[in-house]
């Protein structure tokens, strides 16, 4: 596993260096809330594992896939999975990336179901 | 292989009964040119497998690594790797799925559009405050003269 960037956000939130509204979280990935949502329900799902961009992902890891199904998960939790909602990944500054540690961020414009806790902790 | 569904667009494009801008194929998948392209460069990226959505994957399923990684190449040999681009997935009506055979966009170009017109917009509105502080300063000018 890649060691922690000092300098990275993602990093320091995987860590509980920096808080986050954390959802979800397995030994492969952490998703939490984005500080500034695009969307009713605006979820980034975060590797633990630093790597800089979809194109950086080495051939052989399943890492996307485990990506897509805790998105599919998360979309269950929140009550969006069969109302719909959209897996994105932005690659490079052309493409939107704005942080340069692979996330996917989970977004649905339906309305969440706020009212559930989806059992997550929240770091402080 | 491709477990096909009979009135699925996608499932005949793959069996060839239905033309497309094909730019990959391998054992799994298949990647085309979008018929109503969203942007300058815009491919689908589909399983040859009939698979609904997103959430019909299964946990052992390694699909979507495989349509990442073709991502990847396509997003290289076109020569937006490094420079850009978007890749993702709309899952059931409410996140924008039209087709429901599991696909993956790959979407680059628009931004860089964007940034020029930003940059000619920008270039537009400093070069009216310059023309009008010239003309405020000969006004000035005139009068004190």
């Amino acid at each position: 596993m890649a060691p922690m960037q000092d300098d990275c956000v993602f990093c320091r939130i995987v860590n509980g260096k920096s808080p986050a509204d954390i959802v979800y979280e397995d030994d492969r990935v952490v998703a939490f809330r984005d500080a500034n949502p695009a969307a009713p329900l605006h979820i980034l799902v975060v590797p633990r594992e630093h790597i800089a961009t979809l194109n950086d992902v080495p051939e052989g890891s399943d890492i996307i896939s485990h990506c897509g199904q805790t998105a599919a998960k998360i979309a269950e939790m929140f009550g969006v999975a069969e109302s719909g909602y959209r897996f994105l990944i932005n690659v490079n500054h052309g493409g939107g990336q704005v942080i340069f540690h692979l996330h996917v961020h989970v977004v649905s414009r339906s309305n969440p179901d706020m009212g559930r806790n989806p059992g997550g902790r929240t770091s402080k | 292989m491709t477990d096909s569904a009979n009135d699925c667009v996608f499932c005949k494009i793959i069996e060839g009964k239905l033309p497309a801008q094909i730019v990959y194929e391998d054992d799994l998948t298949m990647a085309f040119r979008d018929s109503n392209p969203a942007s300058p460069i815009h491919i689908l990226i589909v399983p040859k497998r009939h698979i609904p959505t997103l959430n019909d994957l299964t946990e052992e399923d390694a699909l979507l690594c495989r349509l990442g990684q073709v991502a990847q190449k396509i997003a290289g040999d076109l020569g937006v790797a490094e420079s850009g681009y978007r890749f993702f997935i709309n899952v059931n009506r409410g996140g924008g799925q039209r087709v429901f055979h599991l696909h993956a966009h790959l979407v680059a170009g628009n931004d860089l559009g964007t940034f020029f017109i930003k940059v000619a917009v920008g270039v537009a509105v400093l070069w009216r405050k310059l023309v009008s502080l010239v003309k405020r300063g000969d006004r000035r000018g005139g009068n004190t003269s």
